[in-house]
């Protein structure tokens, strides 16, 4: 249970410094394997068949050319794995339906998409695989697509599944709407009423992809007893154990997942692709079968986050109260139900101390990709329409944007859309810090703006396990099963150094495959820290108390007698005894005769966690003869609770921002008519490079959650939820025109500047 | 329906159903219910909408004056403690 | 039809391999030779987690055929370190947390140890554009900038004092 904690007042010594991290060594010097580095004895290598249709029925699958085809040692189909029940399992939002996710992995009665896995061969070289998927002879219907949001909750709309009821309007007849909820506090009518000023405005932002460096990849050992290894990297190699036993129809503790090094995840990577199709084709072929994307099928194939279309109303009085919020939010689903709608709708106002607010939220099909989680997913998309909306206001009324929310900030106690108070604090911290920053009262010149926005974010907790073991030497071992995305070890490394009260360099941390500890969930929804952490100090408490007990075995004395302080066992005061403190060093050597080795195992199911808060501005210049707009400031102010590893705390921020650079300026899907993906690369497929950004500016703020022993709330997210409206709403500043449409690439501005006379008026300006 | 009997010991919790949880309901709900964890407060809305407290383990988080923990039997509930269900998040 | 048997130098070492006429020096570099801390992040050269050096020039091993490198010199990450040691911008990238996930690192490493070859006190501009073509998701950048810009301090400090 939750204890809490005085988490802000504990000196520390350790925590905020920013040590090498374990694995950073390996990672400089090429030493480090991903999921692509590694080989077994005897491996084939996989390929997959992908459908080169949008959308289609599947008459027929002919294998036979290509299972004759010399160095192929297996064909697989859909037919291959067993089918699953048509079930909603767990959480609604991931669309745990294995009916839908056997379909995601390999295509069953339709195509989807095009992309979409059909077929897979395993072969000697991958040049022979690539050869043999043009021997496979796949008959289609095809079917007319859709893939846009609006497009595909029209009336005349092609179905994806044509009896899909919307869950939430269960009396409209079948369509691409598989959900429909609202949220709703309050009184509209009457809130609008009392506003001064309303703005209603409309919005519409394309799918973009987490955009992971590393593409996907995998490499499964069917047993001939039925015991499998996984290598693949992944954010949560427990849930890859159990989506492919799931899915292959395998006990859970059948499968081994060993947890591969990561090339970046971002939410992308909480869910499988390759590893069940590896798996059977190591069954079908007695040999271990490596798998590995191309780039290419990691933009046609893999889940990005949804393409949206919204419309947010909002009213504010004169002296900047706002009375009343109105969202609509259409999110698209890709091929199988599930986009993050819901977490759009429940974060869109969650900064906002609203009494009469609503959020309605539409999850809807369409033929592309299933969408998967891309940090802090759908807050951003909402926050996009929402914090432009509120920019709007502030001008309505001259307010200063970050007074306009300081005004309305949410803080303990203040209600939420979704039905429970706030708990925690922090939101307006960071709007304090953003304003007393002394670039933010720093003029501008000609076609220069300033944007402010701000983003909420739930942060996770669940189910975490940490093992910790004094090793003979005194030294420590210590293992979760957190997968490490981005410096987690040194951060658990630093958590148990202080709370052990021994040198950061005497603890080895790692992680540990499925077969060797308990379960733990995804590395996302900045958990780790918080959870994994929490699991973690649990652990050290024990250990102290174990050390405690044998110490005062060793010294004959009642175990309440023996405290534990900077790293030794002291008797409790002089009355006790003359007794010179004992090292864990010297406890170790004792470890035999006091009872055997010194370990401890904790596994926690963690809450308490508290969201994560993140106000923003920026600087952009925009040229208005190319509609180009170079971002010369961008700070960021975040509250992290406490910053266990400062450096890498600081890296997330900048991380996240760097992103919702990219998705506010270039990222897209550009599709053909047959709906095909043509920008499937780096070249078109335009994330921000290292010439496109400023040093961005990461201000750590640190309002203590009381619930984790040191403070900690988590980082990972919230900092890429305002990043597209504080651009959107700097371009506002800078050119006087809003774009309500995403990505604001140089065409679309210029275009818009165009539309408005804008670049008129800015040519003249950079000439007078 | 059982009647809700104030027992000693016990305080009354008011726990709230945040938005549907389909097939079993349709509408928020509020319940004033006594009860000491929130196992009991499973039971309890179990006894009048039978199949929900499984429908609510699997599918949603619970915020306790606020704080949102995932569902733990044992959690204790003071009395005067506000619950709310709420979906289950997705993260990345 | 008959592989192409290569020899070639890679880290100093004289090294000789069969590769088919198709086959990449990527894919080479890490199925053939085992030696996989150079990393394919798209295959078309748009990324540069693929980065090596060709008889001293930048390239990205993606694009370059493992048949072509007969004859030549080729430097990876796997060369980068002297033994048991760092080289200091291995060195500066952990101090400063120039990585998060990693996979982009080597690549980054190869071509900045390149950039201080050419350009020894280079200014942030003169980092971010010969690092424009090493793609980076997670880091935005700030901090692979200020451990190149350190590590060039500290080359230059050492050769100051040598």
């Amino acid at each position: 249970m939750l204890k809490k904690t005085d988490a802000a007042n504990i000196p520390v010594e350790l925590i905020g410094s920013s040590p090498v991290r374990p694995d950073g060594v390996p990672k400089v010097t090429g030493m480090a394997q991903y999921g692509a580095d590694y080989a077994l004895p005897g491996m084939l290598w996989g390929k997959v068949l992908r459908s080169p249709h949008a959308h289609a029925r599947v008459a027929s699958i002919d294998t036979s050319r290509a299972q004759a085809l010399p160095g192929v040692k297996a064909v697989m189909t859909a037919a291959d794995m067993p089918d699953q029940d048509f079930t909603y399992q767990g959480p609604e939002r991931v669309q745990v339906n294995f009916w839908h996710m056997t379909r995601s992995v390999m295509a069953r009665e339709k195509v989807l998409f095009a992309g979409h896995p059909v077929a897979a061969v395993a072969a000697t070289t991958e040049a022979i695989a690539r050869e043999a998927l043009g021997l496979i002879e796949v008959k289609y219907e095809v079917l007319p697509h859709v893939i846009d949001v609006d497009q595909a909750m029209q009336g005349d709309a092609p179905l994806l599944f044509e009896d899909m009821i919307t869950r939430g309007n269960e009396q409209a007849k079948p369509s691409n709407v598989s959900r429909l909820k609202t949220f709703q506090a309050g009184d509209l009518e009457a809130g609008f009423a009392k506003a001064d000023e309303i703005v209603e405005l409309s919005f519409k932002t394309e799918p973009v992809h987490q955009g992971y460096i590393e593409p996907h990849a995998a490499l499964a050992r069917w047993g001939a007893d039925g015991q499998s290894e996984v290598w693949s990297s992944s954010q949560g190699h427990f849930v890859v154990r159990a989506f492919t036993a799931q899915l292959l129809g395998l006990n859970v503790s059948d499968v081994v997942v060993h947890p591969a090094e990561i090339g970046g995840g971002f939410g992308g990577k909480t869910l499988v692709y390759l590893e069940p199709l590896a798996l059977t084709l190591s069954k079908l072929t007695g040999y271990p079968v490596k798998m590995v994307m191309t780039r290419e099928e990691v933009f046609e194939a893999t889940g990005p986050t949804s393409g949206s279309s919204m419309t947010v109303k909002m009213g504010v009085t004169r002296d900047g109260t706002i009375v009343a919020a109105d969202g609509t939010f259409k999110l698209q689903a890709g091929a199988f139900p599930g986009s993050p709608v819901l977490n759009a709708a429940m974060c869109a106002f969650s900064v906002y101390e609203i009494e009469n607010a609503r959020a309605v939220a539409y999850d809807v099909v369409s033929n592309r990709p299933k969408a998967v989680a891309y940090r802090a997913p759908g807050s951003p998309i909402a926050a996009f329409a929402v914090e432009s909306v509120v920019d709007e206001l502030a001008r309505r009324i001259g307010m200063d944007p970050i007074d306009l929310r300081l005004k309305n900030a949410v803080g303990p106690g203040s209600s939420t859309i979704w039905g429970p108070k706030h708990a925690h604090g922090g939101y307006r911290e960071t709007l304090e810090a953003l304003k007393n920053h002394p670039a933010y009262q720093q003029p501008l010149g000609p076609n220069q703006g300033r944007g402010v926005a701000s983003g909420f974010w739930f942060n996770g907790g669940g189910e975490s396990a940490a093992t910790i073991h004094v090793a003979e030497d005194g030294s420590i071992a210590l293992a979760t099963g957190s997968m490490d995305v981005g410096g987690s070890r040194a951060s658990m490394a630093l958590m148990a150094a202080e709370t052990l009260g021994v040198p950061y360099a005497s603890v080895r941390s790692t992680v540990s495959d499925t077969a060797s500890i308990g379960y733990n969930h995804v590395t996302g929804g900045s958990r780790v820290t918080y959870a994994t952490g929490m699991a973690v100090v649990q652990a050290c408490q024990k250990v102290i108390d174990d050390l405690r007990s044998r110490a005062a075995m060793i010294w004959d004395i009642d175990v309440d007698h023996v405290v534990w302080d900077d790293g030794a066992a002291k008797p409790v005061s002089a009355e006790v005894g003359d007794f010179a403190p004992l090292t864990l060093k010297e406890i170790a050597a004792k470890r035999a005769v006091t009872g055997g080795p010194i370990v401890a195992e904790v596994a926690i199911n963690a809450g308490g966690q508290a969201p994560g808060f993140s106000s923003q501005f920026c600087d952009v210049e925009v040229d208005p003869e190319t509609g180009a707009v170079k971002v010369l400031r961008y700070v960021a102010a975040q509250d992290v609770g406490r910053a266990i590893h400062r450096r890498y705390v600081e890296g997330q921020i900048e991380g996240g921002v760097a992103q919702g650079i990219g998705w506010a300026l270039n990222e897209t899907y550009i599709y053909n008519d047959k709906g095909h993906l043509e920008n499937a690369g780096f070249l078109d497929y335009r994330v921000p490079v290292a010439s496109d950004l400023p040093m961005i500016e990461a201000l750590i703020v640190e309002v203590a959650n009381p619930n984790h022993p040191f403070g900690v709330k988590g980082v990972g997210e919230v900092n890429i939820v305002p990043v597209m409206a504080a651009m959107a709403n700097a371009i506002r500043d800078a050119t006087d025109v809003r774009l309500t449409a995403l990505p604001m690439s140089p065409p679309a501005v210029l275009a818009a500047l165009e539309d408005s006379g804008a670049n008129a008026r800015m040519n003249e300006a950079v000439s007078a | 329906m059982p009647e809700s009997v104030f027992e000693p010991g016990q305080g009354v919790v008011k726990v709230t159903l945040a938005g549907a949880f389909e097939p079993l309901t349709t509408e928020p709900q509020t319940f004033d219910l006594a009860v000491s964890n929130v196992r009991g407060v499973l039971r309890e809305l179990d006894a009048r909408v039978p199949g929900l407290a499984a429908l609510l383990e699997e599918e949603s988080a619970v915020a306790i004056d606020g704080v949102i923990h995932e569902i733990i039997y044992t959690q204790p509930l003071a009395p005067g403690t506000e619950v709310y269900f709420i979906p289950r998040l997705e993260s990345g | 039809m008959s592989k192409q048997h290569v020899q070639t130098t890679i880290n100093g070492e004289s090294t000789e391999f069969l590769c088919e006429t198709s086959q990449t020096l990527l894919d080479v570099l890490r199925n053939e030779l085992h030696m996989t801390g150079t990393k394919e992040g798209c295959g078309t050269g748009d990324c540069g987690a693929c980065s090596v050096t060709l008889d001293g020039e930048l390239v990205c091993s993606c694009l370059v055929f493992g048949a072509e490198v007969h004859g030549k010199r080729i430097e990876t990450i796997e060369g980068m370190a002297p033994a048991n040691d760092l080289h200091p911008l291995q060195r500066q990238f952990l101090e400063h947390a120039g990585l998060q996930c990693g996979i982009c690192t080597p690549g980054i490493l190869v071509a900045a140890r390149e950039l201080l070859k050419h350009h020894p006190d280079p200014s942030e501009e003169q980092v971010r554009y010969w690092l424009a073509g090493n793609l980076c998701r997670c880091t935005g950048y700030n901090k692979i900038i200020e451990a190149v810009l350190a590590a060039a301090r500290e080359i230059r400090e050492t050769h100051h004092h040598a």
